[in-house]
């Protein structure tokens, strides 16, 4: 535990810093996991294979990002030879 | 909260509220307000932003720049994320999912309104929001322009100046 360390993040020196970086750390997780689920889908998984990784649902993978991805990929991705949801 | 609003103060936060969903904000921030208004006004408000050097190109920078450094305060790249996650990766809000206003925009709002008020006029336009925004020490947006060397104090007395111009 080497106190630098520690005091970076969110000590009690700024206590702003802390929860900024938390904020910021969430528009990245959820930016991270669209980018992710789309390139798995790209890639051929299918919503139950990507969910299971994910430790989620495959309805609640679904309802997040199946008609972004959709939108985005209206006929099927490259890749994705004719695997069904 | 829409009451009296200009057609002008209207669009802001119509173009408030894109500017949040492109930076990935799951909620409209007071920072996403101050974009808004670089984006949409061409009142005083943008003015005296504008002449100060506060450009919608340097403020959505400077989010960008803020971001990185809450990022990298906690030992995490955002460079190395976007190379990692590939072309996929962007941090846009998708069309299908609702944005509310948060906390401090309300907030904002409200100050405005009060600010509206108190200068004695019945309509709420850009540069009352911008007075919200500045008064709303503890957000984003005044750290923001702090960060892009303007004070509160600075841009609200340009603010004044050119409002005083335009009615003479």
């Amino acid at each position: 535990m080497d106190k630098k360390t520690r005091t970076r993040v969110g000590g009690p020196e700024d206590p702003r810093e802390g929860l900024e970086a938390v904020v910021a750390l969430r528009r990245m997780l959820e930016a991270l996991e669209a980018a992710q689920v789309e390139n798995a889908f790209v890639a051929g998984w299918s919503w139950a294979r990507i969910a299971e990784i994910l430790g989620v649902s495959k309805q609640a993978v679904h309802k997040k990002h199946a008609r972004r991805i959709r939108d985005k990929y209206p006929g099927e991705p490259p890749g994705r030879k004719g695997s069904s949801a | 909260m829409f009451n009296r609003l200009t057609d002008r103060s209207r669009r802001c936060v119509q173009a408030a509220f894109e500017e949040a969903r492109m930076l990935g904000h799951d909620a409209l921030g007071d920072e996403d307000l101050l974009l808004g208004i670089l984006r949409a006004d061409e009142g005083v408000a943008a003015e005296a932003l504008s002449s100060l050097g506060v450009t919608l190109e340097a403020a959505r920078e400077e989010t960008e720049e803020m971001l990185s450094d809450a990022l990298s305060s906690i030992g995490i790249s955002l460079e190395e994320i976007r190379r990692e996650a590939g072309e996929a990766f962007e941090m846009r809000i998708p069309d299908d999912r609702r944005i509310p206003y948060s906390p401090g925009a309300k907030k904002v709002l409200v100050e405005a309104r009060k600010q509206m008020r108190r200068l004695g006029d019945n309509y709420l336009g850009t540069e009352h929001v911008l007075l919200g925004i500045l008064r709303n020490e503890d957000g984003t947006a005044v750290r923001m322009l702090a960060n892009m060397g303007v004070s509160p104090e600075a841009l609200e007395d340009r603010l004044f100046e050119l409002r005083g111009r335009a009615a003479s």
